[in-house]
């Protein structure tokens, strides 16, 4: 199999020491502690995270933690606060591959560019499908076949992911012969 | 193409604007806001190529307007345009190129310029205000230019007139910037470093700070460039650059914008320091004096050595 140019790659997240003030965002309850390499004598770093009474929040000591009740709620907040913040800022994102590119569109309408935000996948590797035949967005996709959620069409999950619409393409799977459809597969838990 | 010189206004005891007009009935092409010519200067021994920014608003095919201070340092090409040149002239320049584009992203821009690096601004000033972008000029300036630059720039509350390094704050100005800025900076090179630098220390990105200088090619020590593949040892002097050497000895060197922005003209070194001037290698390649932008650097050492 050739290179798949349209998966992103990610790495590692890094406190950039260029930047003055640092947000790490999560669809996760938590940032576990060995996601993100920090000099300990960084102390502006603020985690925003998604779920209420989650364990395990290292952050929580250092105060600068916040929780949101989801996802949507989380964004919402963000770009109101991107559009306060000043140079210097430098914003980490950490979860699922829709949740770390809905945070980059958000990212960039706000101006941030190269070098001032970073991803890295983490969690589940479930993916938004996204119907090229109504447009519709199907979330938390486990299977390599999905029935879409709004026309109903069974689509085929392709390997084919858009950084613009943070979603993998999904494909009628049965367009030339109807009704012939392979069972699906659990290929992304 | 061939141009004429169509008028020559003093704008101050050094400074004069060039009115250049197309010397045949076709128009000049039209340039973009931060564009440059490379205007051909015929001395008596020799022929200067140097780089002017287009002042002249974006887009103006019947003219083409530049700005020349008379450099003391200068190789000679903007003594003789103070000295010599006269209305009338026929002058060949090159078709324009933009070294120092708008970026098409920002929803602000934060223009901070120093003596003569207003030139760019100017061409910018006019493009900005037709389509209603947020700006925020400030141009540095010795006291008694004031008068001169104050003429220059347009009466507005973006644009703001600095005869003091006080009354500037760098720090301040560049730390309160909203993410969707970019910065552009154009005057000499200490004035260019101190914002560079700021800006970076501040945690700028490089993609969203955007450098023009035109005061790298200047004359310097002369010192002795050996072209390790062909054999050919070239003599840079006092009065001319590494480029200029390179092509008056009849060395088919590599070159674009002569105005260290580019990169086109870069050469790998094989020994001696070079002197950078450019705003085009990384720091890192800078301090490992491996490459050398032949069009505005020059050597610390007597002797450069090139892999060419």
């Amino acid at each position: 199999m050739g290179i798949n140019k349209s998966r992103p790659i990610y790495e590692k997240l890094r406190i950039d020491p260029k930047g003055r003030a640092h947000l790490i965002v999560t669809d996760l309850a938590s940032v576990p502690e060995d996601a993100i390499e920090a000099d300990p004598a960084f102390s502006n770093i603020e985690s925003w995270v998604v779920g209420i009474g989650a364990p395990g929040i290292a952050a929580e000591a250092r105060g600068n933690l916040r929780a949101f009740r989801a996802v949507a709620d989380l964004r919402s907040h963000l770009s109101h606060r991107l559009a306060r913040e000043t140079m210097g800022f430098r914003l980490y994102a950490l979860g699922s591959e829709a949740f770390l590119w809905d945070v980059m569109t958000l990212g960039r309408e706000a101006g941030l560019g190269e070098g001032e935000i970073f991803l890295n996948q983490a969690g589940t590797l479930r993916r938004r499908v996204y119907c090229t035949h109504c447009k519709t967005m199907n979330e938390n996709v486990a299977t390599h076949i999905v029935v879409c959620q709004a026309c109903g069409a069974t689509l085929f999950v392709r390997d084919h992911f858009s950084r613009r619409l943070a979603a993998f393409m999904g494909v009628k799977v049965d367009a030339e012969v109807p009704g012939e459809v392979p069972a699906p597969e659990v290929l992304y838990p | 193409m061939k141009a004429r010189i169509a008028d020559i206004q003093s704008l101050g005891p050094a400074i004069k604007r060039l009115v250049l007009a197309p010397s045949g009935a076709e128009l000049f092409p039209a340039a973009s806001a931060g564009a440059n010519i490379l205007l051909e200067i015929p001395g008596p021994e020799r022929v200067w190529k140097n780089a002017y920014s287009l002042v002249s608003a974006p887009g103006e095919r019947n003219r083409y307007e530049i700005i020349v201070r008379r450099v003391r340092q200068s190789r000679g090409g903007s003594a003789w345009l103070h000295d010599h040149a006269v209305i009338g002239q026929e002058l060949e320049i090159g078709v324009p190129a933009n070294f120092f584009p708008i970026a098409k992203a920002a929803k602000k821009h934060l223009l901070l310029s120093a003596g003569i690096g207003i030139t760019p601004f100017l061409s910018y000033l006019a493009a900005l205000q037709a389509a209603k972008a947020a700006f925020e000029l400030h141009h540095c300036c010795r006291g008694e230019e004031a008068g001169l630059f104050r003429d220059l720039l347009p009466q507005s509350a973006q644009a703001v007139l600095h005869t003091s390094r006080n009354t500037l704050d760098l720090v301040k100005l560049l730390s309160v910037q909203k993410l969707h800025t970019h910065l552009y900076v154009c005057g000499p090179e200490a004035f260019m470093d101190l914002v560079v630098a700021t800006a970076l220390r501040l945690g700028w990105p490089r993609a969203k700070i955007h450098e023009e200088s035109f005061g790298g090619a200047t004359g310097g020590a002369p010192f002795i460039v050996k072209l390790a593949r062909s054999g050919i040892a070239v003599q840079v002097r006092a009065d001319e650059t590494l480029l200029e050497a390179l092509q008056n000895a009849g060395v088919d060197a590599p070159c674009l914008c002569r105005g260290g922005a580019c990169g086109v003209c870069e050469l790998p070194v094989l020994e001696g320091v070079p002197e950078h001037h450019d705003h085009f290698l990384s720091e890192q390649k800078r301090a490992g004096n491996t490459s050398i932008m032949t069009c505005v650097s020059r050597a610390k050492t007597p002797e450069l050595v090139l892999d060419f």
